[in-house]
């Protein structure tokens, strides 16, 4: 069945194999192993690149093949990334703690330490007790489930109560932003325990590995992140694929006729959502210990938004074309936006690339939309000269609509 | 014969206007019936409240020898429950192939994670290889639909009616856009369909209909007005009036 899985969907094979080159060379230049070529930095960044890539694929399957432009899978990316950051500042806060306290005369109570770590980690919201929300944050193990848990419990209630009321369209998105807008703002009071608007921080200091330098730290999360981008790439190209892959772009094509078929449509949104969300939440969890930070504003709506962007920009209803979107835009982004795009000077102005990104970012999309509805990804179909006929709404029962003798090419 | 379907004394009203008005049929299995009347006449409403589309403000729909309430079933539960529908104009998937088409027609369990994990492709061609010669499609059964002619598309969905094998099959305007051939065609299939399950065909054209020969329902402002064979309502004073003396 593998074999028969693979031979009908090359296009994993060529991805996993630019992957692995890819992989491969970033390694071999990296400051770790190699020449140092790639600064620790870059690696870095070129790891979160990987994990946005794993996100855009997830956005691509719930929008480019389901057909719902969900605006809330960046906030499903962040709570994952919350999930692990809860653990990792925990535990380090505790080999801190522990170690500042075997200094004294007295060993320390467990309470003590408890309330030493508090006072760390909470100090900045001027609180020092530990919120209920952190109950599992000592645990590995449960935060980890946590990072698909709850994004997914989330995606599951929240679709099951948009999608069985039979909201679609844009009035689902914006259903779906308000979510985020709402998750966000949440995140962001001091009250809900997660230190506010400063967010988790120190996020790239793994505990326990604190001998081991970040270049070396960064290349495992570099390649953690490929791995998941590919058992990501093959998940989804497997659900996909397929009769469920059938049905779920037929549902995005013609939902009430699929209804009539049989298929109760609603499961079929709600798995293809509540899976995407878990897979934002894995690689949220991966992205933020490359980043080292997480605030409440990576959660806000623009972030999911951005998403939908990239991989309109690669080209939906194709997994690789969300992947050269994220990648292309995403690396796009931190290049202009970082000062190293040379500003150009048309004498009376300056433009500054760090201002009018956005603007240049906001044509392309405009320009995508207009004129290549495919996207990057088209470019593949032009040589491989498939063109599908664009014939939907041609033929009718309609005067002047296409006959058979105009049918068959 | 036994009866299949009753629907009796149902109403059904759209912004203060009576689209469907105390309304009672029965089909029976086997059965073929074509349903006629002219335009507005509460036909394809007729359809939508069987299929679950359109619920109705009063009456009863049952279904089955279980007798079933299909009021309060959702679509999906009514399609699986084995009532099929094709609509006046024809609603194949056209970003997908003809095979993509049948297969996701094809009855089978329909929950997602039964459609993700069963993959037994070998036992479902057979049965798609034997709809597509049905419909005269084989030879395209790795084309996109989209590219299909307008009479083909309108096999395609008769064919993926009957690849979800149900017990009543409610045909909207099968013959509309095909040439004569393709009608007849059309006709011998509906035909054959109803040797073994109820066919109920919603068509414009009397001649169409002739050739369906069987039990004629003539509806008329939402209520049935004549019923029998062809040639007695033709004769029927009231029917010529509202509908073919026009």
């Amino acid at each position: 069945m593998s074999n028969s899985f693979i031979g009908r969907n090359p296009s994993i094979l060529w991805f996993l194999l630019a992957l692995s080159v890819f992989t491969i060379g970033v390694t071999l230049l990296s400051e770790a192993t190699g020449t140092g070529l790639i600064s620790t930095s870059f690696l870095k960044t070129l790891g979160k690149t990987l994990c946005l890539c794993l996100v855009a694929i997830a956005m691509d399957v719930v929008w480019g093949y389901c057909g719902i432009l969900s605006l809330g899978h960046f906030a499903f990316f962040g709570i994952g990334g919350y999930a692990i950051g809860m653990w990792l500042m925990y535990a380090r806060t505790e080999g801190i703690v522990t170690g500042s306290l075997s200094g004294s005369a007295l060993p320390p109570t467990p309470q003590e330490v408890t309330d030493a770590i508090g006072t760390q980690i909470f100090g900045v919201v001027g609180s020092s007790e530990f919120p209920a929300l952190w109950a599992f944050s000592h645990s590995l193990p449960l935060q980890l489930l946590a990072v698909v848990a709850v994004p997914g419990l989330l995606a599951l209630v929240f679709g099951w109560l948009a999608f069985r009321s039979r909201v679609t369209g844009v009035y689902l998105s914006i259903l779906t932003q308000a979510m985020t807008l709402a998750l966000s703002l949440y995140f962001f009071q001091n009250d809900t325990g997660l230190r506010g608007n400063n967010g988790l921080s120190g996020l790239q200091n793994i505990p326990g590995l604190e001998a081991v330098p970040q270049a070396t730290i960064s290349l495992w999360f570099f390649w953690a992140s490929a791995v998941a981008l590919a058992l990501g790439y093959i998940l989804f190209a497997w659900v996909v694929s397929g009769k469920l892959g059938s049905v779920i772009r037929a549902i995005r094509d013609n939902e009430a006729r699929v209804r009539f078929l049989g298929y109760h449509v609603e499961s079929y949104k709600l798995f293809v959502f509540t899976l995407t969300a878990m897979v934002a939440g894995i690689a949220g969890a991966l992205y933020y210990p490359q980043a080292g930070i997480i605030n409440p504003a990576e959660i806000a709506p623009i972030a999911s938004i951005y998403l939908a962007v990239w991989v309109a920009i690669g080209g939906r209803g194709r997994l690789y074309g969300a992947v050269i979107g994220a990648a292309l835009v995403s690396l796009l982004s931190s290049w202009f936006t970082g000062g190293s795009a040379p500003p150009i000077n048309l004498g009376f102005y300056v433009v500054k690339w760090t201002e009018w990104w956005l603007v240049l970012l906001g044509l392309s999309f405009v320009a995508v939309t207009l004129f290549f509805p495919k996207g990057i990804g088209g470019i593949f179909d032009y040589f491989e000269r498939k063109r599908l006929p664009d014939r939907q709404g041609d033929y009718g029962p309609d005067k002047g609509a296409l006959r058979q003798q105009e049918g068959v090419e | 014969m036994s009866t299949l379907l009753e629907v009796s004394g149902v109403s059904v009203t759209f912004d203060g206007f009576r689209a469907i008005n105390n309304l009672s049929i029965q089909i029976a299995e086997p059965e073929l019936r074509a349903v006629i009347g002219p335009n507005g006449a509460g036909k394809t409403t007729f359809m939508d409240i069987i299929t679950g589309k359109t619920k109705p403000d009063e009456g009863r729909v049952i279904f089955g020898e279980k007798s079933v309430n299909l009021l309060g079933m959702s679509e999906s539960q009514i399609a699986q429950a084995g009532i099929g529908r094709k609509f006046q104009k024809p609603t194949v998937f056209e970003a997908q192939t003809v095979r993509e088409n049948i297969v996701m027609a094809l009855k089978n369990p329909r929950g997602p994670f039964d459609v993700l994990f069963k993959r037994r492709a070998d036992a479902r061609e057979e049965r798609v290889r034997e709809i597509s010669d049905e419909i005269g499609l084989t030879e395209a059964l790795d084309q996109t639909s989209g590219a299909l002619s307008h009479g083909q598309k309108q096999w395609l969905e008769i064919g993926m009616l009957l690849a979800q094998d149900p017990r009543l099959l409610l045909v909207d305007e099968p013959a509309a856009g095909m040439t004569p051939q393709e009608r007849e065609h059309t006709t011998d299939l509906l035909v054959r369909a109803a040797r073994t399950r109820a066919v109920v065909v919603v068509e414009h054209d009397m001649e169409f209909v002739r050739r369906l020969n069987c039990k004629v329902t003539v509806l008329h402002e939402g209520s049935v007005l004549a019923e029998g064979s062809l040639d007695h309502v033709t004769k029927n004073k009231d029917v010529v009036d509202v509908y073919l003396g026009r």
